[in-house]
This record gives structure tokens, sequence and C-alpha cells, in this order.
């Protein structure tokens, strides 16, 4: 069985984000970068799928030269190889546009499976996956959280509201990951040695056949209109003394006095 | 999964991330090219990132990187502000004296301001041009020996995915044997592996103790508006308030680019105190007319603290074993005079780098030749600033005036002083007792003192300094005796772990009138290692947590 896994390189949400001075974009100089937490849950599942059947695993990434750091990472973890769209000019793209590039990518690689992180945790869209699978014409199973491949088939679970719902689809097919589908495990140190020996293919825009014009700022269907940050979160007031009646009488009278929530 | 411990072999092993070893690492490739030799390095980093574990002031002697990087501003080395112009105050508790004189060790002309975690960073990226494998993420849990126990033969790595109750996890990942013919330790301040190796070899035995200082730091983002960044001044040091003149120590203030300032105290570990809060003091620092003033309109980007070796030339250990050599702030490369210890840590690692080739040439692994890294760094400059300050933290150490009379002296006389050496004490051995008769719980409130914005209270600091441990993993503070924490400490010291811990790692709860349990919060330790240091009965151990815990330092 080939897996394809569609990684992206994203700021670590704890590193320090601050808003550019163009009020769209945020500044990039004292972030560090890590694999999008869902698309290492993703990897995981790959690495398994190939543990039980056997096949390739392989990390397809669209992303700036650093990208291929989170690719090493992949690969250290035990994928078999990467491929990397690097252009200058597909920065800036819009999710269907990403979309574009990994399906013309995809184009090009054999896979009976793909899987994504059903959001990325910078943008936030939920899209880019099923806009691959849409441009594939293949199935999309969305938010899994449980997954068993069976030669010609998938079956996955899917979390909705008060219960799970099991989905089938014939191979091939393209499913993303919800958190619980598994632990992703550490890149072990021989992994990373591994990895340094293992082949990251680069693609540009013309190795896609794409043009500049149609991905990029310039292909872009929606706009960041702007970014703000959360408000501040007030300063947590413990409520201290007593027993626990008398602790909620006065949770109630700050809520109804000072509060003035109920 | 497998459950294996695999074995690593390299030629030669850095163990530790910062200065010392990238320098060393750098410096090593770059010999063995010129010789032709070829060698498998590997270095581990127990941060996340090469940079994540790296803080300090931090002013650069650029007299290393000089030498090891001859055009290192054409690669891109990060600076943050080229001059140093400093100013020095001492201060009371709300006025402040421009000192005109000073001494001329405290001049730094010639230096520059750099943020450590980038700095290592840029050395990183050099190294891995080199074609050193950096492996960040690892932490070096085990020294390996001989079977005859006389020669290290390298480091063991900590297995990953162990739960709190020391149970393997689905995604347990066994740690590994790296070997090496020469192991190099740079693990920075308070390292764990090398207090083992003293164990077993006695390499700081018949040297005076260790002593440290803690260091407390914020990277501030000032308003364009602001007054100090038009000024000229790009480096200032305190003295005086807010820890008087029985403690040794002072604050530091140091313009960076973008906007931004280092504002960091420094607190001698060798308080007596046990009501002392480093943090406290630092908050105080920051309300200091001369320093609130500069400040103002700022916001914290980024907190941190971590220990520093303050003891200099008589606490340096023997810098060599069959198999191994010493670097950087481990082995107590940082001279305290100058308040730096950057370029002593890259020079000791550069070093250690020109004994290694010799070493392998001969194929002589042991300290016959190893040892040749002692007399390189005695006659390096290395050994001429460190003997002239001799005895100059055990000065700082003496209450009151007396330091100046100490200081003084051994100003006129390269500093040889009163008494050389002049002894000192161990840290942890300083606090004094309290008596019952303050019984009461000791506690001051701060709260008022903070915005969220420019003043944050612990747990705040701990959140800009990215701090994150796996939370199921088994504690990786080994508190011998709980029940001496409830019972002697609290009589004797009130607790001081409580309040010498900048990251509010320890707690104590009452869980009924009386009834004091000791809480440990391990999730969010700055791996500073004050707690081992200072803490009176030696009751703590700080081990190593899974590796890629602790801070995510960037602009420190």
């Amino acid at each position: 069985m080939d897996v394809v896994v569609l990684v992206k390189q994203v700021p670590d949400t704890e590193s320090l984000i601050q808003i550019e001075g163009d009020g769209v974009s945020i500044k990039t100089d004292d972030i560090k970068w890590v694999m999008n937490p869902y698309d290492e849950l993703a990897v995981e599942a790959a690495l398994q799928i190939k543990e039980a059947k056997g096949g390739t695993v392989t990390i397809l990434s669209l992303g700036p030269e650093k990208t291929v750091e989170t690719i090493r990472t992949a690969l250290a973890m035990g994928a078999d190889k990467g491929v990397h769209i690097f252009d200058p000019a597909a920065d800036g793209s819009d999710a269907l546009s990403k979309g574009k590039l990994l399906a013309a990518a995809l184009k090009t690689l054999p896979f009976d499976l793909v899987i994504a992180g059903m959001r990325a945790v910078d943008e936030d869209n939920y899209q880019v996956g099923s806009a691959v699978a849409e441009l594939l014409d293949i199935p999309q199973i969305s938010q899994v959280t449980k997954v068993a491949v069976e030669d010609q088939t998938i079956k996955c679970h899917r979390v909705i509201e008060g219960g799970t719902v099991v989905v089938e689809a014939t191979l091939p097919a393209l499913f993303t990951t919800q958190r619980g589908l598994n632990e992703p495990r550490y890149a072990s140190l021989p992994g990373i040695m591994k990895a340094k020996k293992k082949p990251i293919d680069t693609l540009s825009l013309a190795d896609l056949g794409i043009d500049p014009e149609t991905v990029g700022p310039a292909g872009r269907k929606v706009k960041v209109a702007v970014l703000n940050f959360p408000p501040d979160r007030k300063t947590v007031k413990m409520v201290d003394g007593g027993n626990p009646g008398e602790m909620a009488a006065k949770l109630v009278k700050i809520l109804h006095e000072d509060v003035k929530a109920i | 999964m497998n459950d294996a411990r695999e074995e690593l072999p390299f030629d030669i092993l850095f163990i530790g991330g910062g200065p010392a070893n990238l320098a060393g690492a750098i410096h090593l490739m770059n010999l063995a090219g010129e010789k032709g030799i070829e060698l498998e390095v590997g270095l581990i980093e127990k941060g996340d990132e090469i940079g994540s574990h790296a803080l300090s002031g931090a002013i650069l002697d650029p007299i290393a990187l000089e030498e090891l990087i001859p055009d290192y501003l054409a690669k891109g080395c990060p600076i943050e502000e080229p001059e140093c112009r400093d100013e020095f105050y001492f201060l009371t508790r709300n006025r402040y004296f421009n000192v005109p004189f000073t001494p001329r060790y405290m001049h730094n002309e010639g230096c520059c301001v750099i943020s450590l975690s980038k700095f290592t960073r840029w050395l990183a990226e050099m190294a891995e041009s080199l074609g050193v494998n950096i492996f960040p993420g690892f932490s070096g849990t085990g020294v390996i020996y001989s079977s005859d126990n006389h020669r290290i033969t390298g480091v063991a790595t900590g297995d990953k995915g162990i739960d709190k109750n020391s149970h393997k996890k689905s995604t347990f990942e066994p740690g590994v044997d790296l070997t090496a013919k020469i192991t190099v330790f740079g693990e920075g301040s308070r390292g764990s592996l090398i207090q083992e190796v003293d164990r077993k070899m006695g390499i700081f035995s018949d040297k005076m103790p260790q002593v440290f200082e803690t260091a407390i730091k914020e990277v501030i983002e000032l308003p364009d508006s602001n007054h100090f960044l038009s000024s000229d001044t790009t480096v200032m040091h305190t003295f005086g308030y807010p820890l008087g003149l029985h403690t040794k120590g002072g604050g530091f203030l140091y313009k960076m680019a973008k906007n931004r300032i280092s504002l960091g105290l420094v607190v001698g570990l060798e308080y007596e105190n046990p009501l002392m809060e480093p943090y406290r003091a630092f908050i105080q620092l920051k309300q200091h007319p001369l320093i609130a003033k500069i400040i103002e309109g700022g916001k914290v980007l980024q907190q941190g603290a971590k220990t520093l070796p303050a003891g200099g030339y008589y606490t340096m250990p023997s810098l060599a074993v069959d198999g191994a050599l010493f670097v950087g702030d481990s082995a107590s490369m940082l001279n305290t005079q100058r308040l730096k210890g950057i370029h002593t840590a890259m020079k000791s690692g550069m070093l250690a780098a020109e004994t290694i080739i010799p070493a392998l040439e001969e194929d002589d692994l042991t300290r016959r030749t190893l040892g040749k890294y002692e007399s390189k760094v005695k006659q390096s400059w290395i050994h001429r600033e460190h003997y002239a300050a001799r005895n100059f933290s055990q000065a700082l150490s003496k209450k009151g005036l007396l330091k100046f009379v100490h200081l003084g002296v051994q100003y006129f006389t390269q500093g040889k002083g009163v008494n050389d050496p002049l002894p000192i004490e161990a840290d942890h051995t300083t606090l004094k007792e309290m008596g019952d008769e303050k019984a009461t719980e000791v506690s001051v409130p701060m709260a008022n003192d903070f915005d969220g914005e420019l003043y944050v209270d612990k747990l705040t600091g701990v959140y800009l300094s990215g701090t994150q441990h796996v939370e199921d993993q088994p504690c990786h503070l080994i508190v011998q005796d709980m029940d001496l924490c409830s019972t002697r400490c609290y009589h004797e010291y009130r607790n001081p772990c409580t309040r010498f811990c900048p990251a509010q790692v320890y707690e104590m709860v009452e869980e009924s009138p009386g009834v004091r349990r000791l809480k440990l919060n391990p999730a969010n330790c700055l791996h500073c290692k004050t707690c081992e240091i200072k803490d009176p009965y030696n009751n703590i151990t700080w081990t190593c947590p899974e590796g890629g815990g602790g801070p995510k330092y960037s602009i420190t």
C-alpha cells in the first residue's frame, strides 16, 4: 500500500507570535517552526498502515526552503521519501491554490491513500484536504478518529455530535485526522541519522505545469483583511475560604454584583 | 516499536549545544579538514532546538569568535547591538548614582550585545554545514564507562514515552547508547552528568566548592517613542538595591535590535536570608525609578532564568579524564569579574578541539594526551583572565563594605588580595535559620505589582518562557525526604524552595490547619537548577526530564 501524507510546517503555538506592520501577516523571524500537530497524527497513521500492510510512505509538503526540516522530521519518524513543492511564486497561496499545487504533485506520485491533518493550526482553514480530494476526484473522509484499511477499501470512524459514525470508501481515497486517532511516535536518534540519507525531491511550479498567475497572491480568491489577537484574558480571581457552601455563596455574590452576569 | 537500546558510535561526541561545544565542534571540523581526517561527530542537546535553553545577558567579547570564524559578520552572525557604551549605577531604594570610574575589567569596549539563543542557533548552522550531526531534543541521562570503569566511552540518552508511574507508553522509544572515542561535556551550569563523573572520578575533589548565581532575565519591547532607544547608552549595570551589599549580584540592561532591551538581575546564591526571593528582587529592580522610567510603556516578550557558575579559577575541575574533556560553564570557565562566560566557553571548546586532533593522531585517548588540554588552557588568555580574578567571587560574597576592602586590595595586587586563596562556602550552607519565634507563614503578596504586560507574575513568566514538558512522565525533581519539607525545613527556613525557584515549581499546600505538604509542579521547570544548588539539606536532585522539554527561548 502506497500512502502519501500531506504535511505542513507551521509556527509552534508556544512561539512568540507578533503581528507584522502590514496587519495581515505575522512576524516570522523569532518563530520556531514545527510540524502541524494534526499532520503528526497523519504520519503516525501512515506508518502504522505501512507496518501492517507493507508499501511506502511519502511525505508531500508545500512551503519555503526551511520546510525541508519538517519533511526530515517525518522521514526520521520512519517515512521513506519526501517531495517538496518549493517555488517562491507559490508563497501566499490561499487554501484552494494550495490544494491545486498538492493535487498536481500527487498526480505524479503512485498512491492508494492520502492522509492529511484535518486543519493546520496556523490558518485553521479546514479546506486543503478537501480541495485535494475534490481535484483528484477521489473519496474523502474528514476528521477521522479510527481507521481500518483493507486491500480495496478503507473504513473510518468519525466523531459526530453525541456519537460516532463509521464510513467506508473504496481506495484510492483521502482522509483527514482528528485528535484521538493515535499517539504520534518520537523521531528516534537512529531514525534521524537514517533520515539524512533519505531522498527529498523538489518540484517547482514549472515541474507541476502550473501557471504562477493562478496561484500565490495573484490567485487568491480570499484575502486576509486584518489579523487580531484574542482579547486579553483578565486575571483569574480565586474564590477562597470557608466550606463549599460559603464559597458558592461568595461566587454567586461576585457573579451578581461584580461581574453582573446573573 | 523496538524496545532494545541501540548503540550509535561516533568518533567525537559533544554533550550539550551551548557556545562551548558548538565552537569546539566547528573548530574540530575545521582542524580535521585541514589534516584530511574524516570524523563522525555528534552533538546532543536536551532543549527541543539549539538555543531553546540558551539564556544570557549577553555581552560577547568576540575574541574567540574572531579566531573561530573570522568573517562572522559576513556569515550572518546575529548581533543585537554592535557597540557597548557602558554606564554603571549604584542604586538605593529610591535613588541612583552614576559611578563615573569603573574598574578596567568592567569596561566593554570592543564587545557587542547578542542574544545567546540566536547566537547558538547560528553557530549550530555553521557546525551543521561542516558536517556535525546535531540532535536537539535528546538528553544525556547516564555516562558510559569502559568495563574497568577507568575510561569514559560515551553517554546514554534517556528513554522517551515513559508515564508518570514509570511504565512504558505506546509511544515508548528507548534511549540510545552513544559511544565515542572522546566525549566532550559542555552541559552548562551545574550539569547532571559531570556530577556523576565527579562521583566516580573525583574531578572536583580538592577544589573549592562550586558557587552559583541565579539570573532572571526578560526581553522587553519598548514603544518607538521611548527615550532610552534614542539615547547613547547601550549597556547599563547596577548594584546595591534591591540586593543590598550583603548579597553579590546586580542588574543589567542591554539595548538590543528592534526596539528591544534585555533586562535582568543576577543574585548570588550565597545569600543568607531564607526569605529572600530572587524573582521578587527582580520585580523590585524593574520598579526602581531608574529602570521603571526606561521600560515605561514596554511589554515583556520573553522571560527566563538560569544559574551561572561564579566560582572561577579555584573551582575549576580537572579538565580531562581518560576518554573525556570538560568545557564551558560545566568546567567553571565563566569569568565573574568581567560578567562574561561566552568567550571563555568558546575558547575552552576550541582548545579541547586542538587537543583532540593530536590525541586521535597518536591514537592515545587517555589523560596522557587529553591532559594537554589543561596546559593549553593554562597557556591561553582564559587562564590570564581567570587568574587575575581568582579571588573575586569570594570577595563579592563578603558582607557590606568589607567586600570593597578585598576588591580594592585585589585590584592593586593582580588578584592576590588579602588572602590567596580566599576561601568560599558552598551555597547550600549559607542560609541562616529563622528560629521558631517568627512562626507565622511568610508570604509576600505581589499581586498588585503586576499588570500582565510589563510586570508579570511568575506563572505568566513561565508562559513567556515557552516552557513545556510532556505532562505524563516521571517527576524529574527527586525530593528524597518529603517529610523534611513539612517539619524541619518549615521550622528552620520556612521552605525557601517556594521562593528561590523562579518558576513556582515548589509550593507548600496547607491541607488542614498546620498540616503542610510539598506540591511539585515539575512541568513549570525552567531547568535553572537553583533548587539543587540552594536547598539547605541537599534534599533535591534535579534529573533530566524527557528530551525536548523545558523552555523554548528564542530571543534571550
